[in-house]
């Protein structure tokens, strides 16, 4: 039996002349945290509401647990939750009749968890929905995802409004669902969010998945960061294989190295070094490289 | 910024925007009302031009007309729920008796909804507080409003006046372009004053919805005081206290009587001036009237979908029925009274109606004809509803959840069908009801047979509405409120005479009997409920093989 909680086959959708994605294959285990980058009009809200029934494919399949999300959207359901970026909800209700409802919809509410989370999340649910601000309209979606305890996590731009207290909550909480063995699917612009949250990161451009792995497998392909300042002359180090952006100020250096980081470290060890600072590139820088490979934004 | 990033900033100076600051608000809410000023213009003109052309036709002798006459414009409960029926005898007074009342409720429902939808409902929707960010105040943008609202109503008045005056200058008709002007204007004033109302009541209350609330219970107030002002009661002094009153006053096309445009110009100005003053006093968003913003949980309903569909429309179809109960209730009132001294040019005109039968049979048959217009907006607002839900998001929170489209959708039709069986119920019950009180004989069983025998034209117009929800989701309110529109036209037409039977086939109305002058004819209405499941049906199967789509 497959271990995937979600799994896309070459799932296409058209709008018109408009490729909104484009042949995705994806796979997410079971229990994984997985995020989902790409700048706006990517793709990635319409490979959510692909795997959520709401679109239909173009072409290609997909798979939650095993189960077809066309051809078994009820049962597939009854096995996620999904937060959506822009809430929407019913401004007459009050917080607590919408939790209500969504958990009673669902069929399954921790009800002790709820309450917990309403604590956590400082909602005040007997106020109506239209008096609540968009941070609250986002909490009550968050906590009526996270209260079913589904398997699988879909979440879309799920921090959107919330402020940093409430996102390190949620963050809690995301750490918390995988320690439970939930799986999460997260698509997001921030980039932090994703970076301290997800086991594995897909990039998407133009609606075609154009990365995906670890955060330690994407900085292993990408260029290391590494500054330098020098006692006496600087050294030229445009020459030194691997290198490249060399930035000189004074007797300081900067530069990036992709690949084997011996030849730069041998002609470093022959100038007068006396400050040498490597990093790794962040998520940030990843994705901003990624996306400046054409010299254009997806 | 990153070079890589590709976007090649480039920086220039500030252009100046075209268009005042000072006016782009007014233009773009003059935008929007020019729109429904244009379409509902057009529906006043044809109804005007319909109502004059119809009488000269039907009454082509002095006889007749003075038969007319004699049978309405005596009649106190005719007066009271149309208004006094001074000259039956000419094209004027006809006009002015037939349609006028109509077309002030229409105007003031009309400037009602316009006014909130562009008040409120932009501040309900945020876009208010993007407008407010530029050079503009609350006073100024809600001023700035109103000088657009003011534009499509002038844009409403033009074509109503410009239909009517041709339709005047047709030699039969014989009515002048200047007395059709004052008409078209007495027409339209109901409508200046209510999207003054609508504006006051945008600044009242927190929502657009409690926004209308207000406006139509102040013209439900209205209306009553001057049927009161009009039952021969002896308080027809009380006309001057209600806005419609004041419009019947102007008493435009029979003795025009232009000192009654006074009051409803320093109504309409005053509530304008109160409107503007009152945006300023208050925030953004907020309500001088208090909302209330806390409540204790209510849980009965919500059980899923169509639970929570039945708590959201509760108020609005309470609304109808009370609507439908209580015009049938006064149908079955004025039906003895009204039926025997209907003359035979009358009865003519009913039966181009497709009403058949004479007497009380037939006027009842006219009154229930309007009932089944009323369900058939019913069943136009049940499957708007429905769209509405899908433009405005709220139905993705049910189509992530274990809730199959064919659920969601089946309830929703199932609870439309529901409260159309019970309109129809509603409005046989209540017309028997008011009949027995004046001893006219119908029985309960064939009223609500007539009752019941209303719902299968709303049927179909539901599952007309569905069948475009399924295919084409965009369309669905314009192609409802179309088939409901083009069914009302050929039922107005048809009082022409002149209408061949395949146009008259296209009305879902006309397929209707005329109960209870003739018995219901079941086999046509089970036909109608088979259409509109069936249309239903196929809306259905197209809706589960869709995508879901935003407004």
């Amino acid at each position: 039996m497959s271990n995937s909680a979600l799994r896309t086959e070459g799932l296409t959708k058209h709008f018109g002349d408009v490729v909104a994605l484009d042949h995705l294959d994806l796979e997410v285990a079971q229990g994984e945290v997985v995020g989902y980058l790409g700048p706006n009009g990517a793709g990635k809200t319409t490979t959510i509401r692909l795997l959520l029934g709401l679109s239909l494919p173009t072409e290609g399949r997909a798979e939650i647990f095993g189960l077809d999300c066309q051809r078994q959207p009820v049962q597939t359901h009854r096995r996620l939750a999904f937060v959506a970026g822009e809430a929407n909800l019913w401004p007459s209700l009050t917080g607590a009749e919408t939790l209500a409802l969504l958990g009673r919809v669902h069929g399954q509410v921790d009800e002790a968890y709820r309450d917990e989370l309403i604590e956590r999340f400082d909602l005040d649910p007997t106020k109506k929905v239209r008096a609540y601000s968009k941070g609250n309209h986002q909490k009550v979606i968050l906590i009526a995802a996270l209260m079913v305890r589904p398997d699988l996590l879909v979440l879309d731009e799920p921090t959107s409004g919330l402020d940093p207290l409430m996102e390190q909550t949620f963050r809690h909480c995301i750490h918390e669902a995988r320690e439970r063995g939930q799986t999460v699917f997260l698509s997001s612009h921030m980039m932090s969010e994703v970076e301290a949250l997800c086991d594995r990161v897909g990039i998407l451009r133009d609606g075609k998945l154009v990365e995906i792995g670890t955060l330690a497998e994407m900085r292993h392909l990408s260029a290391l960061t590494v500054e330098a300042r020098f006692d006496g002359a600087v050294p030229d180090l445009s020459v030194v294989p691997g290198v490249s952006a060399v930035d000189v100020n004074g007797s300081m250096v900067r530069c990036q190295v992709r690949g084997p980081i011996e030849p730069l470290v041998k002609a470093l060890a022959a100038a007068d070094v006396t400050d040498l600072l490597s990093r790794e590139p962040s998520l940030e820088e990843l994705f901003l490289a990624r996306y400046g490979e054409d010299g254009r934004a997806g | 910024m990153p070079a890589d990033l590709g976007i090649r900033a480039r920086i220039k100076a500030p252009v100046r925007a075209s268009g005042s600051p000072a006016t782009v608000v007014t233009a773009l809410s003059a935008r929007k009302a020019l729109r429904s000023g244009v379409l509902w213009g057009y529906i006043f003109g044809i109804a005007i031009a319909s109502s004059e052309i119809s009488y000269v036709k039907i009454y082509k002798t002095a006889a007749q007309r003075a038969s007319l006459a004699a049978t309405y414009g005596t009649s106190k409960a005719v007066s009271a729920l149309f208004g006094t029926a001074p000259q039956l005898q000419t094209v004027h007074g006809f006009t002015v008796f037939k349609i006028s009342m109509t077309l002030m409720i229409l105007g003031a429902v009309w400037g009602l909804l316009t006014s909130t939808r562009l008040l409120r409902g932009e501040e309900d929707a945020g876009r208010w507080d993007l407008l407010l960010c530029g050079q503009t105040t609350r006073r100024g943008a809600t001023a700035q409003t109103m000088v657009g609202l003011g534009a499509g109503l002038v844009t409403l008045w033009a074509l109503t006046a410009i239909i009517a005056v041709l339709a005047g200058l047709e030699s039969s008709v014989g009515i002048g372009a200047g007395p059709s002007i004052y008409f078209a204007l007495a027409m339209v004033a109901t409508a200046a004053m209510f999207l003054a109302v609508g504006a006051v009541t945008s600044q009242l209350a927190a929502t657009r919805r409690r926004a209308t609330s207000f406006g139509a219970a102040f013209l439900g107030i209205s209306y009553g005081l001057r049927l009161i002002a009009d039952a021969g009661m002896g308080l027809h002094g009380l006309i001057w206290t209600s806005p419609l009153g004041w419009v019947e006053e102007l008493q435009p096309l029979t003795s025009p009587h232009p000192l009654a445009f006074v009051p409803i110009v320093a109504f309409t100005a005053i509530l304008a001036a109160v409107a503007v003053h009152l945006a300023g006093t208050r925030d953004v968003g907020a309500s001088i009237v208090a909302d209330q913003t806390h409540a204790p949980a209510r849980l009965g309903l919500l059980f899923g979908p169509t639970g929570l569909s039945i708590r959201l429309m509760r108020g609005t179809v309470i609304g109808w029925w009370v609507a439908i109960g209580l015009s049938a209730f006064i149908y079955g009132l004025i039906v003895e009274s009204a039926g025997t001294t209907i003359s035979g040019s009358v009865n003519e005109v009913f039966s181009k109606l497709g009403v058949t039968g004479t007497g009380p049979d037939a006027v009842l048959g006219v009154c229930f004809l309007i009932e089944a217009i009323l369900i058939g907006f019913v069943a136009a607002g049940q499957v708007t509803a429905a769209r509405a839900e899908e433009a405005g998001g709220t139905i993705d929170h049910f189509m992530v959840q274990p809730v199959s489209r064919a659920a969601w959708l089946g309830g929703r039709c199932l609870l439309a069908l529901v409260v159309l069986v019970l309109s129809g119920v509603a409005a046989g019950i209540l017309a028997w009801l008011g009949a027995a009180t004046q001893h006219t004989g119908f029985s309960v069983a064939s009223l609500l047979g007539a009752g019941i025998n209303l719902v299968p034209p709303a049927i179909v117009i539901l599952g007309i509405g569905v069948l475009t929800f399924g295919l084409r989701p965009r369309a669905t309110s314009i192609v409802v409120y179309a088939v409901l529109g083009w069914s009302l036209l050929i039922v107005i037409v048809g009082g022409f005479g002149t209408v061949s039977h395949w146009v008259l086939d296209t009305s879902v109305f006309h397929h209707m009997a005329s109960a209870p002058g003739v018995p219901p004819n079941w086999e046509a209405n089970g036909i109608m409920t088979a259409v509109g499941a069936a249309a239903a049906l196929v809306g259905g199967l197209a809706f589960r093989r869709r995508d879901l789509e935003g407004a």
